[in-house]
């Protein structure tokens, strides 16, 4: 019903956008030509001529024309109901993009509608709070690190991590002990993690590492690299971090007498068991987004080890530094809050 | 030398010094994963049905990194079968996503890194972008699965005789927190791999029509928000399996009372 609604609203919200927007109302489509490329892979080209009647400003009806391949590898071929973002270019329009709000709406609303119905309200207030302070926090360094000519991207990034660290954490923990020592160690995890990532750099001189071969690249591509590293370690050793410190926390409400060897064994147990889960949960996230570029070249006729060193080369990096990450967070947390309940327990 | 060689050596050490034999299984799982991958890759560049192949690969995946990462058969009996449907559910969801969002393909923002290279390839991008889709939630189902049924089993052995009430209370505050890192930990991947395009678009001074309607960014965060759905659909149906079964055999418990 509420999806339904979000979705309604969206398809009728035109009057928000400065840009025209329209609703295609007729296609007529034309296959214009038959194309095989230097690699035998044929396709064909087609045309649509588009009726547009747009939505906002003047309700005027346009003519749009509009080709794409069978592929779709670039370009879009466009259906009679899709609204359309347009752009004015002098007095003609041109399509700037599919109007995708509509969708991601309705796919945001169920996911918070189920989430409500799942969990309390309070629970999923939270959550989404800490969901939205962090895009604030986001969207406040991006501007910084924009709009000043000489900013310290990688200190900038580290302060962002601290301060997301804290803010989710406190958020769905609350200000207690437990959220404090899940905080300690994933501060600690990650500047470990970090610091091994570039000694190693250091030392191999960042030999076998393409930086030139990242995408949308508007500042020196290194520092870009590791802030996305800094962020995404944070969150997976954040995760691992909590489930230990949890356990143990549990042990210590049972527990009378614990010294540091058990919460130790207990730590160990348990992060060995998610580990492995959670390094597979980065990786098929990493493996899927390159996949569109893999296909590409496949079919530009590369072989596997070029494809593999220009489109998987970053990601494997990440992937294994984060990897690294989670791994790491097992004896250190374990260790961290063995040390500091053995040590409460001696002093009572 | 290579620092990436480096890098993975030092992981897969790690992985035997903290996690011993579950360590190397693990490693061996994310060997078994990414050939799957590759094969899946392959077969659709054959043009094999990318919606059959993306099938029967997603459960090959499943199958891997569930029974690879515990040995208790009721755990990962569970978290499989949770897994299974779940990943099904998404699937269908992603093909009408898909559908009305037309999320395939690049944009001419990557015109960089498609210079020299033939766009009009013979394989449809509509069905990669489904692919693409599926592929990056199995993990997060999986693990999401995994954590729930084995936090919960954990609980039923230390007090056998929990009533099916009390278990569901007990399956929603763990569910709880599990949503509640796993949700955080796919916002911050997602977020720091975007790091570069939103600094672009923001250098750029894209419209904000262009942040909630672009293809490029829209593409991320449906994936992003059609894993988080993956982890509470799992987490509440791998629940309700587990109470449903602790319901049952209670009840076969109380009728063997009686017939004794």
């Amino acid at each position: 019903m509420v999806v339904a609604m979000a979705w309604l609203f969206l398809r009728n919200d035109a009057f928000l956008y400065t840009n025209p927007v329209g609703q295609v109302t007729r296609v007529s489509e034309k296959r214009t030509q038959k194309i095989t490329d230097e690699h035998q892979n044929s396709d064909f080209i087609m045309t649509q001529k588009l009726t547009v009647k747009l939505l906002n400003h003047d309700k005027k009806i346009i003519h749009v024309s509009n080709s794409y391949a069978q592929s779709q590898v670039i370009s879009s071929r466009y259906r009679v109901g899709d609204q359309l973002l347009l752009e004015n270019i002098g007095s003609n329009k041109h399509i700037l993009s599919l109007k995708r709000d509509a969708v991601m709406g309705a796919l945001a609303t169920l996911l918070v509608g189920l989430l409500l119905i799942y969990s309390k309200w309070r629970a999923t207030s939270w959550l989404m709070a800490s969901l939205v302070i962090n895009i604030i926090l986001f969207g406040l360094t991006l501007f910084i690190n924009v709009h000043s000519k000489n900013a310290n991207v990688l200190l900038l990034f580290s302060v962002l991590a601290i301060l997301f660290a804290t803010a989710s954490l406190v958020l769905v923990l609350g200000k207690t002990l437990q959220m404090g020592i899940t905080l300690l160690t994933t501060l600690v995890t990650t500047t470990l993690t970090i610091g091994l990532l570039l000694l190693v750099l250091r030392l191999a001189n960042n030999g076998g590492v393409h930086f030139e071969t990242m995408a949308y690249v508007t500042q020196v591509p290194e520092t870009l690299f590791m802030a996305q590293t800094i962020i995404g370690v944070l969150g997976a050793v954040m995760d691992e971090a909590a489930d230990i410190v949890a356990m143990q926390f549990g042990m210590r409400r049972e527990g009378i007498t614990r010294h540091f060897s058990d919460y130790w064994h207990a730590g160990m147990s348990v992060g060995r068991e998610i580990m492995g889960t959670l390094i597979n949960v980065l990786f098929m996230i990493f493996i899927a987004e390159t996949m569109p570029m893999v296909f590409l070249m496949l079919r530009n006729g590369n072989n596997w080890t070029y494809i593999l060193d220009q489109t998987m080369n970053l990601g494997i990096l990440q992937t294994v530094i984060s990897g690294i990450g989670i791994v790491l967070a097992v004896p250190v947390t374990s260790a961290l809050v063995g040390w500091i309940m053995a040590r409460k327990v001696t002093k009572s | 030398m290579n620092a990436i060689g480096i890098l993975v050596i030092i992981l897969f050490v790690l992985m035997i010094v903290v996690g011993r034999s579950q360590g190397v299984k693990a490693f061996l799982g994310l060997v078994c994963n990414f050939f799957a991958i590759f094969i899946l890759i392959i077969l659709i560049n054959w043009q094999f049905n990318a919606y059959i192949v993306t099938a029967i690969i997603s459960v090959i995946i499943l199958a891997v990194a569930i029974y690879l990462g515990s040995d208790n058969t009721e755990v990962t009996n569970v978290a499989f079968k949770t897994s299974i449907i779940v990943v099904a559910v998404l699937m269908l969801v992603a093909v009408i996503l898909q559908y009305f969002g037309q999320f395939q393909g690049f944009t001419t923002e990557n015109s960089e890194e498609l210079e020299g290279l033939s766009l009009t390839v013979g394989l449809s991008f509509r069905n990669i972008a489904m692919v693409v889709m599926v592929i990056s939630v199995l993990g997060a189902v999986a693990e999401a699965a995994m954590a729930i049924s084995a936090d919960l089993n954990e609980v039923m052995q230390r007090s056998p005789n929990m009533t099916g009430t009390s278990l569901y209370a007990h399956s929603r505050i763990i569910g709880g927190q599990i949503l509640g890192t796993a949700i955080n930990t796919l916002f911050f991947g997602v977020l720091g791999a975007n790091i570069p395009l939103l600094i672009w678009f923001v250098r750029l001074r894209y419209p904000i029509a262009m942040f909630v309607n672009a293809k490029l960014l829209m593409t991320e965060i449906v994936t992003m928000l059609l894993g988080m759905l993956g982890i509470l659909l799992s987490i509440w149906l791998a629940s309700w399996f587990i109470v449903r079964t602790n319901v049952k055999q209670q009840k076969v418990r109380i009728k063997h009372g009686r017939d004794v």
